[in-house]
C-alpha cells in the first residue's frame, strides 16, 4: 500500500471535549500513529476558520486522508465531508472519531476519557488508511407512476401527476373507484356531500387521457428500484400486465373495525345495533330506520369502538368524533323528534372548523353521557322482543352516576384499522409496519410520505387513520415528491453500497435471498451474482454472508472494520 | 493495577449509534470501557468481527441493533441474531465464556438503556476477569 499522509485535526468543542479530555494529548499520541502526517487541536473544527484550516492543511502538506476527532458523524460528518473536498481530495478520505457524544459527554475522568478518545482517534487513523475514493452515480427515472388503490388519497395522486402530464397506472382491486369515501353520506364539519367530492375526480381519472385505470386489478410483484421499478399487475381478466414505472404511491387506506369483537354491545346478535358504515348507507338511501322498519325516537351513537382500547386498537381513530357529531345533525335533520346522545372517552375536535363544528351540535342536537376508557357501556333488549327496543347502561363520569338509557337504534363508531392484507403489501412494496400495522413514513415530522424504499410513497390512511383533508394533502405531497425527481430526470445514487468482486464469486446465491431489497440479481449466463448499486441501501447483510468474501460492502470493508478494531484495542 | 475490561462495541446507524448519541446529549454518565464502532446495520457485522476483537485482546464485544420489528432495513437485526446463535456455538468450542459476548436491542430514543447495558457488560466482564486469548497471548508474546 501507498503511504498515506494523514492529518488529525482534534476538536475541542469550545470546553465541550475540552474539559474532559486533554485535546493536546490527544493530539501528541496521534503524531506518534503511523502515516500521520499533521496533527492540531482547534476550539471549533465545524467552524469557518476551522474547516479553512482542514482544507489548508491538505494543500500545505499534501494531505491524502483526514481524521477529525470531533462530535458524532450524523452531526457533522456531512460539513467535513464538503471540507476534505475543499481541500481537493475524495470527501470519502475522511473519518471522524465520536469523541464527544461518546466520550467527553458521558464519562467524568479525564484520565479514562482522555486515553478513550486516542483509543477512537486511532481507530480512525487505522481505519481511514483503507479508506478509498467513491463517487456519487446517478440513473435515469422512468417518469411513469403506479398509484395502487382508488380511493380518495389514490384518485388526488392520480389526477395530480396526469395533470403534470406524466402517465399514472392507477390499480384498484374493487370493481368501482372512490374507496372508503364512496360509502359515507355527508362529510364532517361543514356536511358538504362525499358523493360530490368524489364524482367529479371520479370522471376525470376515468377520462383522463394519462391515467389508466385498472379497476378489479391487483399489483402481484414489484421489481426493480427507485426509478426503474417493474411491477405486475394481475387484471380482472387474470392476466398479467407487466409495467415500467419510477414511483410508486400505496393509497390502500384502511379496513372498519369489526364490531362483534365488542361483545357487550351486541353486534350481530341485537338486531338494531348497527355500524356507523351501515348508518352512512341508510342515510344514503334517504331513510333511517330500525330493522323493523320503525323510526327511531332515541338514537345512541357510542364511541371509540375498538379505538383507544386496552383489548383492541390503542391508537385514536381521529375521524369518529367528528362523525358522530355529524350523525346528531344528520339524524336529527331527518327525524327532528329523534332523541340523539353521544356516548364517548373524550371529545376530539382539533382539526379546522371542528370546535365551532362540536359547539354548534352540543347547543341543539345532542346529548353527551361520558364514559370511562375501557369501562363501556353495556347495551342490552329492554324486553324479551328483539324489536322492542334496547336499554344501555353505562357509568357516567360527570355526574358519576351509574345510568341506564333507552334506545331505538344505536350507532356504534367503528375505528379504522390496516387492511387485513397490509403485510402482504408492505412486503410487495417493500415498506415496514408500525406495531399497529400501520405503514411506517421515512420521518415522522419532516418526511411524512415517503418510506425507507426510495421511490415508494404512501398516503392516506394505510399510514395513520386520518380524514379527507389529510389524505388529499399526503396524496398531493407525494405527487409533489415524484414530480421533483421527473423534472430532475436522474437520480443520484448514494457511493456507499455493496459490490460483487466478479471473479471472487462462485455463484452459490446465497446473498439473493437475503437482501431486504431485491437488489442482486444472478447472471443465469455467467453464474455470478450481481448487486444493482442503484438498490442497494448498504445494509451490508450480503457481504456478511458472502462465503467467498466476495461482496465488498463499500466504505464498511472488512479491512476497514479490521483496521477499526485493532485501533480501538 | 485493578483490571479494566476493554470492550469493542458494534452498532447500528439507525436506532443504536444515535441511541448512543442521545445518551451523550443527555449528559447520561457510563464507564469508559465499550469502544464503539458504527456499522450501517447489525446484519454487517460477521462473526469474525467479534473473533478478530477477542484475539485483539478485547475482553468482551456487544452488538446492538433495532429492536425486532424496528430494523431500518426491514428485518437485518433477525439475521444478526442468528448469526449471533452461530458465533456463541463457535465460541463455546474454543472455551471462552458465552457472557463475553452481548446482543442487545437499543432504540434511537433509549440513551438511557444504552449506557444501563454498557455497564452492566462492563461489571459483569471484569467479574469475569481478563479474557483468555489474551492472557494466552500474553504468554506467548513473554515466552517469545
Amino acid at each position: 500500500m501507498a503511504e498515506e499522509r494523514i492529518g488529525v485535526f482534534v476538536c475541542n468543542c469550545g470546553t465541550n471535549i475540552a474539559k474532559m479530555v486533554d485535546g493536546a494529548a490527544v493530539v501528541k499520541a496521534a503524531t506518534e500513529m503511523p502515516g500521520v502526517e499533521v496533527a492540531c487541536a482547534y476550539k471549533y473544527m465545524c467552524s469557518n476558520p476551522g474547516q479553512e484550516l482542514i482544507t489548508r492543511d491538505i494543500r500545505d502538506h499534501g494531505l491524502s486522508r483526514v481524521v477529525v476527532a470531533a462530535c458524532s458523524p450524523r452531526m457533522h460528518e456531512g460539513t467535513f465531508r464538503k471540507a476534505v473536498e475543499r481541500g481537493g481530495i475524495n470527501p470519502y478520505f475522511l473519518e471522524m472519531a465520536n469523541i464527544r457524544e461518546q466520550c467527553s459527554w458521558v464519562h467524568d475522568d479525564p484520565a479514562a476519557a482522555t486515553e478513550k478518545a486516542t483509543a477512537l482517534t486511532r481507530a480512525s487513523v487505522q481505519r481511514v488508511t483503507h479508506h478509498q475514493p467513491l463517487e456519487k452515480r446517478s440513473v435515469p427515472m422512468c417518469p411513469a407512476t403506479l398509484v395502487i388503490g382508488g380511493g380518495i388519497a389514490g384518485l388526488t395522486a392520480a389526477l395530480e401527476l396526469a395533470d403534470a402530464d406524466q402517465q399514472v397506472y392507477l390499480v384498484e382491486r374493487q370493481a368501482q373507484l372512490g374507496g372508503n369515501v364512496a360509502r359515507l353520506d355527508l362529510t364532517a364539519p361543514y356536511l358538504d356531500s362525499a358523493r360530490d367530492l368524489l364524482r367529479d375526480r371520479v370522471t376525470r381519472v376515468t377520462r383522463h387521457p394519462g391515467i389508466q385505470v385498472l379497476l378489479e386489478s391487483q399489483v402481484v410483484g414489484l421489481q426493480g428500484f427507485v426509478g426503474n421499478f417493474r411491477p405486475t399487475v394481475k387484471i380482472g381478466t387474470g392476466e398479467l400486465l407487466h409495467l415500467e414505472v419510477g414511483s410508486v404511491v400505496v393509497c390502500t387506506g384502511y379496513q372498519e373495525f369489526d364490531a362483534t369483537r365488542v361483545r357487550q354491545y351486541g353486534y350481530g346478535r341485537l338486531p338494531d345495533v348497527i355500524t356507523s358504515f351501515e348508518l352512512e348507507a341508510m342515510l344514503r338511501r334517504g331513510k333511517v330506520e330500525t330493522r323493523a322498519g320503525k323510526t327511531p325516537r332515541h338514537v345512541a351513537v357510542v364511541h371509540c369502538v375498538g379505538s383507544r382500547s386496552r383489548e383492541f386498537h390503542p391508537y385514536c381513530s381521529r375521524v369518529c368524533c367528528m362523525t358522530g357529531l355529524k350523525y346528531a345533525n344528520e339524524i336529527k335533520s331527518a327525524i327532528p323528534e329523534a332523541y340523539v346522545s353521544n356516548l364517548y372517552v373524550d371529545m376530539s375536535a382539533f382539526g379546522k372548523g371542528c370546535e365551532d363544528f362540536y359547539k354548534r351540535t352540543a347547543e341543539a342536537r345532542t346529548i353527551f353521557l361520558m364514559y370511562e376508557k375501557n369501562q363501556a357501556p353495556e347495551i342490552r333488549l329492554a324486553g324479551t322482543d328483539p324489536e322492542g327496543g334496547m336499554l344501555i347502561a353505562m357509568k357516567e363520569r360527570l355526574s358519576g352516576e351509574e345510568i341506564e338509557i333507552p334506545s331505538d337504534l344505536v350507532v356504534l363508531m367503528v375505528g379504522m384499522e390496516p387492511r387485513r392484507d397490509s403485510d402482504e403489501v408492505a412486503r410487495l412494496v417493500n415498506i415496514s409496519r408500525d406495531k399497529d400495522g400501520w405503514f411506517i413514513e421515512s420521518h415522522p415530522k419532516l418526511d411524512p410520505v415517503a418510506t425507507t424504499t426510495d421511490g415508494v410513497f404512501i398516503a392516506g390512511a394505510c399510514q395513520a387513520p386520518k380524514d379527507i383533508p389529510d389524505s388529499v394533502a399526503q396524496a398531493r405531497a407525494a405527487a409533489a415528491r415524484i414530480l421533483a425527481k421527473i423534472h430532475q430526470g436522474m437520480i443520484a445514487v448514494d457511493a456507499v453500497y455493496a459490490e460483487v468482486l466478479e471473479a471472487h464469486c462462485s455463484g452459490c446465491r446465497v446473498c439473493n435471498e437475503l437482501c431486504p431489497y431485491t437488489a442482486i440479481e444472478y447472471d443465469e449466463v455467467a453464474r455470478r451474482s450481481h448487486i444493482i448499486s442503484a438498490a442497494c441501501k448498504a445494509c451490508g447483510c450480503c457481504a456478511a454472508a458472502c462465503p467467498s468474501g466476495a461482496i465488498q460492502a463499500r466504505h464498511f470493508t472488512d479491512q476497514q472494520i479490521f483496521a477499526q478494531i485493532e485501533g480501538v484495542l | 493495577m485493578a483490571f479494566e475490561p476493554r470492550i469493542v462495541g458494534f452498532l447500528c446507524n439507525w436506532c443504536s449509534y444515535t441511541g448512543a448519541d442521545l445518551a451523550g446529549t443527555s449528559r447520561i454518565k457510563y464507564a469508559p470501557n465499550v469502544r464503539v464502532i458504527r456499522v450501517m446495520c447489525t446484519a454487517r457485522i460477521e462473526p469474525t468481527f467479534v473473533l478478530k476483537a477477542l484475539s485483539e485482546g478485547a475482553d468482551g464485544a456487544l452488538i446492538c441493533g433495532c429492536h425486532p420489528g424496528d430494523c431500518h432495513y426491514v428485518e437485518g437485526n433477525y439475521k444478526t441474531m442468528r448469526r449471533f446463535a452461530a458465533l456463541k456455538r463457535v465460541l463455546r468450542t474454543y472455551g471462552i465464556e458465552e457472557e463475553r459476548v452481548r446482543l442487545e436491542w437499543v432504540s434511537a430514543s433509549e440513551g438511557a438503556r444504552f449506557a444501563e447495558i454498557v455497564n452492566d457488560m462492563t461489571e459483569r466482564t471484569r467479574k469475569l476477569g481478563p479474557s483468555r486469548v489474551k492472557v494466552q497471548r500474553a504468554a506467548d508474546t513473554a515466552a517469545r
